[in-house]
């Protein structure tokens, strides 16, 4: 979900999400599967993990499995492929015949959709030996069966960046209810400062950050869930009073926000051009490395106090392929991840800010983690995002609503009503 | 006076032009030895503040660019020579004998190059497991000396119908049998062609990326496009390691064009007139 050449990408993105949606059906799955060989499982034998973490994020999941190899349960190996490819090949490999084995991805409604088809393999009996695990992430580890299906290594959490000598210069404090929001975006206004970075050419989905946190504010978790399941719909008046809502910060968003990418409304943030970025950690990636320590994030404000506080918590992992030819270290591999030990090296090994899964594995020393981990941990109820909420078919429709909105937000009833229609199609599949 | 003022004026126009069309170029190469926390501090679109060439070794080693640049290599020469040798036979026997439904022929394989190529992915995709190439470089020279067959035999065809018929029948006397016609008339006429065509399709393998990624799954057998596609995080990417890998992947191509340049614009200005 970056932005290198875009127009080509989409089209490539339109004609793999094509061989996605059809190879995953069950006539070429099955004649995949009769291929496939399940076999007489071993310890000891050769496992693959199909990963898509490049880059900086690579080496924590290098040296995961290099640990894992000097245990003696297997000898797994790790296949890059960038994240892009990933995602549109992701399908394929599921349901080739004789597929990676195990592979990094998204927990909850995504694993879930490939569980359906049968295409992953059940994990409980590593959940077994994850009893310190929170009830909210073994939730999003398990499918509409009953079954675990993922094991988690780390999520992280989104919120209002900013940086701490900016605010200091204007002279103003974080917000935490809706009211002073809007007063700070005031303030902020009068000082020729666009209140509000965004980023939306080329990533328009960092708009359903906006949305996603103002449903779980006003109308909380479950509804947004339900919304996200197809069993509520979005030309509801609940979803309305969202865009309402969001209505009163509109005026506050950064005019610019819609021709560049979120990478360079980063960059915008941190020259003082706007005043605060609701964007998720991965913003200290494109932060320069002395700069990180200036920045701060508060949460997205209280509306109504009598709705549970619900956060955005990405949860990424690992799920394993059905097909599998070796399960025995495939689960052993996996029960390895999950131990404390192995996230902490995967969590400082990795670039970025992210937390471990595991309640009692540290993440790293600074004051921003702590607040992050803390917040996470005060919540009442976690969602991901809209995308790993829903599917990534789902996305483009929000990405089209909301778009739509921030340029003509008087036309909210014709556009939630195209958004319901675009969603039936979707879930009709 | 007049003469000198046109010639000004053609020389000022001429260098706004090549401007325009360099400009992205060069942006791509100043943006190549800027340091990551320039970018992030000033913006892509500001002047560089810094200069390294670390961003080349690092899309040397990160990237894998090696080994990509390798396996792209494996994959085009065998793929350029093996279409276009397979491209001039078909186009010989359409063009100079009278072959049964030779028109049908030539339009089905015309048919089959406006065929959007993504609704054959899944197809090429499972016939490449069926056939065990799934995964190997194989595959890829496979599927691209099939889906260019089509466009080479084309373009040839029109070319060598236009030789005079004489050459062909004073060879046919002095006793050259059609292999021979082929060999040694034929195709050193056609040279220019096979010239312009040979570039082309070393550049549209070269950058190839839809294929690739459709059939190869294995990093280490990824050809040079995915692999700068690797370049970039999930969410962040480190704007200048991209452009010094895209400087570096696009040296075997400006290479080939250089060398080819005058056949190639021959070539074309043939096709021209005609």
């Amino acid at each position: 979900m970056s932005d290198f050449d875009p127009s080509r990408r989409r089209l490539l993105g339109l004609g793999l999400a094509g061989v996605g949606a059809l190879s995953a059906g069950p006539l070429l799955s099955a004649c995949a599967s009769s291929a496939g060989t399940g076999g007489t499982p071993t310890t000891g034998g050769a496992i693959t993990l199909q990963s898509n973490l490049t880059g900086a994020a690579k080496s924590g999941v290098e040296k995961l499995i290099a640990d894992f190899n000097k245990l003696g349960k297997g000898t797994a190996s790790l296949n890059t492929v960038a994240t892009e490819i990933f995602r549109t090949q992701l399908p394929t490999y599921l349901s080739s015949a004789n597929p990676p084995d195990l592979y990094t991805w998204y927990a909850g409604s995504v694993a879930n959709a490939y569980s359906e088809k049968n295409l992953l393999l059940d994990v409980s009996e590593v959940w077994q030996g994850m009893g310190d695990y929170p009830q909210s992430l073994r939730t999003l580890a398990t499918d509409a069966t009953g079954k675990q299906v993922f094991v988690p290594m780390n999520n992280y959490w989104w919120g209002f960046f900013y940086r701490k000598s900016n605010f200091a210069k204007w002279g103003v404090q974080p917000p935490t209810n809706w009211a002073e929001f809007m007063t700070l975006c005031q303030t902020l206004k009068a000082k020729g400062i666009p209140p509000i970075g965004i980023g939306l050419g080329d990533t328009p989905w960092v708009a359903s950050a906006w949305f996603d946190y103002l449903n779980i504010r006003i109308n909380g978790a479950p509804f947004h869930r339900e919304l996200l399941a197809g069993k509520q719909r979005f030309d509801d008046p609940k979803v309305k009073a969202v865009f309402t809502k969001w209505r009163e910060a509109l005026p506050y968003f950064d005019p610019k926000g819609k021709a560049y990418p979120f990478q360079e409304a980063t960059t915008a943030l941190l020259a003082g051009k706007t005043g605060m970025f609701l964007i998720g950690t991965f913003l200290a990636d494109a932060t320069a490395k002395d700069v990180v320590e200036d920045l701060d994030f508060f949460q997205f404000p209280i509306i109504d106090p009598a709705v549970p506080v619900a956060e955005e918590a990405p949860t990424d992992g690992f799920f394993a392929s059905a097909k599998s030819a070796n399960p025995a270290a495939t689960k052993a591999l996996l029960a390895y991840a999950a131990s404390v030990e192995a996230q902490e090296t995967y969590v400082a090994n990795s670039s970025g800010i992210i937390l471990p899964a595991h309640p009692k594995a540290k993440a790293a020393d600074m004051p921003l983690v702590a607040k992050g981990k803390a917040m996470l941990a005060g919540a009442a109820e976690l969602t991901q995002f809209f995308n790993r909420d829903s599917s990534d078919a789902l996305q483009p429709t929000a990405d089209t609503a909301l778009t739509r909105f921030i340029d003509k937000p008087d036309q909210i009833d014709a556009i939630l009503a195209e958004w319901q229609k675009n969603a039936e199609k979707v879930f009709k599949g | 006076m007049m003469g000198r003022l046109r010639t000004g004026g053609y020389h000022t126009a001429m260098i706004l032009v090549s401007l325009l069309w360099l400009g992205p170029i060069i942006w791509v190469v100043v943006l190549s030895t800027r340091t990551f926390d320039d970018i992030a501090t000033n913006g892509v679109g500001s002047l560089p503040h810094s200069f390294t060439l670390d961003t080349y070794v690092q899309a040397w080693t990160d990237g894998g660019q090696l080994q990509a640049l390798i396996n792209s290599l494996l994959v085009t020469v065998p793929a350029v020579l093996l279409s276009l040798g397979l491209a001039a036979m078909t186009a010989f026997a359409l063009s100079r004998f009278r072959i049964p439904g030779r028109r049908t022929i030539l339009l089905l394989m015309l048919a089959g190059n406006l065929l959007p190529p993504q609704i054959v992915l899944i197809p090429v995709s499972k016939f490449s497991e069926l056939t065990g190439l799934y995964d190997t470089l194989w595959a890829l020279i496979a599927v691209q000396v099939g889906f260019g067959l089509g466009f080479y035999t084309f373009v040839l065809h029109g070319f060598m119908r236009d030789l005079p018929n004489e050459i062909q029948e004073a060879a046919t006397i002095d006793g050259a049998g059609v292999g021979q016609i082929f060999t040694r008339v034929i195709l050193p006429l056609t040279r220019p062609a096979l010239a312009a065509l040979g570039a082309l399709s070393f550049t549209w393998i070269f950058n190839d990326l839809l294929w690739a990624i459709t059939v190869i799954r294995t990093e280490g057998n990824m050809p040079v496009t995915p692999a700068l596609l690797g370049l970039q995080g999930q969410f962040v990417s480190s704007w200048s390691v991209i452009a010094a890998g895209t400087v570096i992947a696009a040296v075997p191509t400006v290479a080939v064009f250089l060398g080819f340049q005058r056949h190639f614009i021959s070539g074309l200005a043939i096709g021209a007139v005609k």
